[in-house]
């Protein structure tokens, strides 16, 4: 209950919600170090082993990197779309459709890497698009909510997946289970197992960025966020507007289901999303609407993961990490609500009007 | 083929069973203005507790009545961070689904894929058996069918549609400023529909594993909670269609178990997409088709708003 020494602004300065974000933050691990303490762990036995191998050594910085790679697209996709108002929440799905695309090209044409490569970059970014273009439609021409949309088609991409996996595309050769065999072009690695989709993915958000902030379209996209009915007003085509930033949405995630499945994992497999389309979701609310801000939010989405690892070897389950992200996204979007609030002094408040 | 449809129309009453009380909760939930994107973790939740509480314990009852404790107070988190500190809706959902499939899943560790040794009514489904030969639909299943096919969604009907109360309740989804300033709670309201909702939602998972599927496993929940939420909206937020159309829809379900066990030649992984497709089809096709459901099916005005009283 708001209480009247409180006054409540419609926007919350960024220094405030940054502080409040690390009382979030902080006040997170502090249950979380109970809980694992109730459990029979050392919280701090295990604080300081992660730090050791996550931030510690070339190997958990690799890893970092690699964790950092895709959540960077999938926090772009979702950011995008966030720009204009709407949730995907379906970047997992868009993520296994441009991975499955990818690897079909891979499968069903030989060459040169410097041919293979862009044009698994293109089939990665159709299939992604591919997949978000009927809640796209659904929402533009009829309004339907794309929350649940884009959500349910996750589910039938994961089933894809599965069966193209153990189907049609299973691997004959080693005898993996629910895999492909490996793929015969990868992009190139730079750094250790650091592949170059890493710095091109930090390209593409960094070129977000400007596009969003510096061009017309990015413009009217915001626009439509902000206000749907003066930016129609306005002569904003917003139906139209809505197509592109969702379809734009859907290829940065299937492109991220590309860099993943040539550059880390070599192959298409079942599971290989592993969450990050949800977590591109967090990264976008950590970000706020901003795409330069997707960098050190998926930074910190990326330390998570890279912790979850440590965890497991400690004999910790790998869900462990998703209950931990929930409780920090929770904690966060409470800590964002409270940013809003502002002390009035003893003289009472003038009603500011929203 | 009386067999064949007797044995879809069990399967479609137990799969829609699950739904029907999740949607029904979630009802309550958005026509107090608070849309629970939390639902699918509070059913993991629902579900693994009551696996790990019968098999210490050996009574379905206690199982489900610890399932619809934990989801209360589940939907209790959810409803301190949506309603009373007035945070984002569908970040505190999301974070309660992530926070419940990832608790469920470390709880459960140690009891996957052992079956559940007490479970409602002597009937069970195996997942993929041929269609087992059991009475009519409606009255040989467990004991639950009735309270969640009939008692339920008549009592919430007549509460939401017939009472002050319900009048009160659908005042403070559609405009809570005028509600607040007509002197109803509307923060209570809001608290307690959203605590009742999430005890539904775990509810309905407990059901899960005690009739449905009675075995814990990760991801077992599959999506069923997202499902539910898109039944509250195709049903236009009405408690006695949206259990009619749980019901439609676990015959959607129940066609992919038929045609696995009739060996159609369709590879199981498209069967099993059959409950997702036909959710999208439940959600977009009615609003194309008639424009002006539109309208009739709107969401409550005020759902996803959080209510300030100082800033009006």
């Amino acid at each position: 209950m708001a209480t009247r020494a409180f006054q409540r602004l419609p926007t919350a300065p960024a220094g405030r919600i940054l502080a409040l974000r690390l009382v979030a933050i902080v006040l997170s691990l502090f249950i979380i170090a109970g809980v694992l303490a109730l459990s029979g762990h050392s919280p701090l036995m295990l604080a300081e082993l992660i730090l050791r191998s996550t931030l510690g050594s070339r190997f958990g910085l690799e890893d970092l990197a690699l964790f950092m790679c895709p959540l960077l697209l999938t926090g772009a996709a979702v950011t995008v779309c966030g720009t204009i108002g709407l949730w995907n929440i379906g970047a997992e799905g868009q993520f296994y459709a441009g991975a499955i695309a990818a690897t079909g090209v891979a499968l069903g044409l030989h060459g040169p890497a410097l041919v293979m490569l862009p044009l698994m970059t293109i089939a990665g970014i159709l299939g992604g698009m591919a997949w978000i273009a009927v809640p796209t439609l659904a929402r533009a021409f009829a309004g339907v909510n794309e929350i649940i949309t884009t959500l349910l088609l996750n589910f039938i991409a994961s089933l894809l997946t599965y069966y193209l996996t153990t189907g049609p595309w299973r691997d004959r050769i080693s005898g993996a289970q629910v895999s492909t065999q490996r793929l015969s072009v990868s992009i190139p690695e730079m750094w250790g197992i650091v592949h170059w989709g890493f710095p091109v993915a930090i390209m593409i958000v960094v070129g977000l960025a400007l596009v969003l902030s510096r061009t017309r379209w990015g413009y009217e996209i915001r626009m439509g966020g902000a206000n749907p009915e003066a930016a129609r007003y306005a002569g904003i085509p917003v139906r139209l507007r809505i197509i592109s930033v969702m379809l734009l949405s859907g290829g940065l995630a299937g492109l991220a289901g590309m860099f993943e499945v040539a550059g880390t994992v070599h192959r298409l497999q079942g599971g290989m999303a592993n969450n990050f389309g949800y977590l591109g979701i967090v990264v976008a609310v950590l970000a706020r609407g901003s795409c330069l801000n997707v960098i050190p939010a998926a930074l910190l989405m990326a330390l998570i993961l890279d912790s979850g690892i440590v965890m497991q070897t400690q004999q910790l389950s790998a869900s462990v990490i998703l209950a931990i992200t929930g409780l920090i996204l929770f904690m966060i979007a409470i800590g964002d609500e409270l940013a809003h609030y502002r002390p009035v002094a003893t003289t009472p408040a003038k009603g500011k009007a929203s | 083929m009386i067999m064949l449809l007797t044995g879809m129309l069990a399967t479609a009453v137990l799969a829609g069973g699950v739904l029907a009380l999740a949607a029904l909760g979630e009802v309550l939930a958005e026509r107090v203005g608070v849309t629970n994107l939390g639902v699918e973790g509070l059913m993991a939740l629902g579900a693994v507790t009551a696996v790990m509480t019968v098999s210490s314990v050996h009574s379905p009852w206690v199982g489900l009545l610890m399932a619809i404790m934990v989801g209360a107070v589940g939907g209790m988190v959810f409803a301190f961070g949506a309603v009373v500190m007035r945070a984002n809706q569908v970040l505190c959902g999301l974070a309660t689904t992530f926070m419940g499939l990832g608790l469920s899943t470390a709880l459960g560790h140690s009891y996957a894929g052992q079956p559940v040794e007490t479970t409602f009514g002597h009937v069970t489904i195996p997942l993929l058996s041929s269609i087992p030969i059991i009475g009519p639909a409606l009255f040989g299943q467990n004991i639950l069918i009735i309270p969640i096919y009939v008692l339920l969604p008549l009592a919430v009907h007549f509460i939401m549609f017939r009472t002050r109360h319900g009048l009160n309740m659908r005042a403070v989804g559609e405009n809570p400023a005028a509600a607040d300033a007509a002197g109803i709670p509307v923060m209570a309201m809001r608290f307690w529909y959203v605590t009742l909702g999430g005890a539904m939602a775990g509810m309905a998972g407990g059901y899960l594993t005690l009739t449905y599927v009675p075995v814990w496993s990760e991801g077992m929940v599959a999506g069923r909670g997202w499902i539910a939420l898109a039944l509250v909206i195709f049903a236009g937020y009405r408690p006695i269609i949206v259990t009619l159309s749980a019901l439609l829809f676990g015959l959607v379900t129940a066609l992919s178990f038929v045609g696995q066990a009739h060996n159609w030649p369709i590879d199981p992984a498209f069967l099993n997409m059959l409950p997702y497709v036909g959710t999208m089809a439940f959600i977009i096709v009615p609003v194309v088709v008639w424009h002006r459901m539109r309208r009739v099916m709107a969401a409550p005005a005020a759902l996803a708003q959080p209510y300030y009283r100082d800033v009006r």
